[in-house]
């Protein structure tokens, strides 16, 4: 299975019709999908912070739309997320890499890998991992549990799920 | 000019624009000038209200859509002027109240006051209109022709600072209903559906 063509065919089942985007290398595949998709409204942004402000107005033009971005990229913009998002009661749907991982062997990742889910939990930012190409199907139910709870869900995809076990 | 002839002119020139302002200065002294509520007086993530209306504006892209931001929210997200230029939205205008100073904070200085040049900025960044007006006079003779041009715009609109805090009071409303009012207004006014059937 291609993974990101199954994550991308899933985006749009949910209606995403636009995507704010920054990559890291393990989404930089599934922004190309996106970018190539006439479907699809690419935002490409110069900061992560743009793209949760970014997909926050589109709400309100009635547009479901999807962030995403690197683990290092989202917490650049935890502040953004709580005072913007979680403030507003605005729903904001983010797909993240989960980077720092015990399988993902970069030094400048380990405080992401370690501490990235404290920090949610901190704000009180739901997520949800897809760890295997089965799993992928449950983005939709994601995207409507981001838009129930109104608030930043963050949706990480696995390593394991992107580039499959060593 | 002061704060309050700049909004009192683009007030006046405002039609259907959907208005997004930065929190603070900006937010306080539409809602002053206008009391609108299809305006987003934005609360949170200091500097990036050029981001949301940049969302709003690709959302809706035959509704003119403008940003009121001002000098201090601007340099916290300069590179809006790259991903605005970027995206090319025609329905955006851009404008930036410049008084030199962080007015709710007690009119502290900027940084690199009075030196930084956003509209050289923005025509570096790739903004085909970019424009500077310094008195009402010359700003209501030419906004409307900024405004007849197709976007995205950035007009920076040079005011004096009050001399310490601001006084104008801010709106009456916060947080979700700030949310519900501007997205009903949205939905009233346009037909379209942003909450869904269950209310979000």
């Amino acid at each position: 299975m291609d993974v990101y063509a199954a994550i991308h065919d899933e985006l749009r089942a949910a209606g995403v019709r636009l995507a704010a985007t920054l990559p890291d290398d393990w989404t930089a595949p599934l922004i190309r999908r996106i970018d190539a998709d006439p479907a699809m409204r690419h935002v490409p942004v110069a900061r992560e912070a743009e793209a949760v402000a970014v997909c926050s107005g589109a709400f309100f033009g009635g547009v479901r739309s999807a962030v995403v971005m690197g683990g290092t990229g989202l917490l650049t913009c935890t502040g953004e997320l709580a005072t913007l998002n979680l403030r507003h009661q605005i729903p904001v749907f983010c797909i993240v890499s989960q980077r720092g991982s015990i399988d993902d062997h970069r030094v400048y990742q380990e405080v992401q890998g370690r501490r990235t889910k404290a920090v949610l939990d901190a704000y009180d930012f739901p997520y949800h991992t897809i760890d295997r190409p089965e799993e992928i199907a449950s983005l939709p139910d994601a995207y409507e549990a981001c838009r129930l709870q109104k608030r930043p869900f963050v949706l990480f995809l696995s390593r394991r799920l992107l580039k499959g076990s060593r | 000019m002061r704060t309050r002839e700049a909004m009192d002119v683009l007030a006046a020139a405002r039609g259907d624009a959907i208005v997004v302002c930065a929190l603070g200065m900006a937010a306080n002294e539409w809602w002053a000038a206008t009391g609108s509520e299809d305006a987003f007086y934005m609360h949170g993530a200091m500097g990036f209200a050029a981001s949301f209306a940049l969302g709003v504006a690709l959302a809706l892209p035959a509704e003119p859509v403008w940003v009121l931001n001002a000098d201090g929210s601007l340099c916290m997200n300069l590179g809006c002027l790259i991903t605005e230029a970027g995206q090319d939205a025609r329905n955006l205008h851009h404008f930036v109240v410049d008084n030199g100073v962080y007015q709710t904070v007690g009119a502290m200085p900027m940084v690199h006051a009075g030196q930084a040049d956003y509209v050289a900025l923005a025509r570096a960044a790739g903004f085909r209109s970019a424009q500077r007006f310094d008195d009402v006079v010359t700003l209501a003779t030419g906004l409307a022709g900024v405004l007849a041009a197709p976007g995205p715009s950035l007009t920076v609109l040079h005011v004096e600072a009050e001399p310490t805090h601001l006084g104008t009071p801010p709106m009456t409303y916060e947080g979700p209903e700030m949310k519900y009012r501007f997205g009903r207004a949205l939905e009233r006014r346009l037909g379209i559906t942003v909450f869904g059937p269950s209310g979000y």
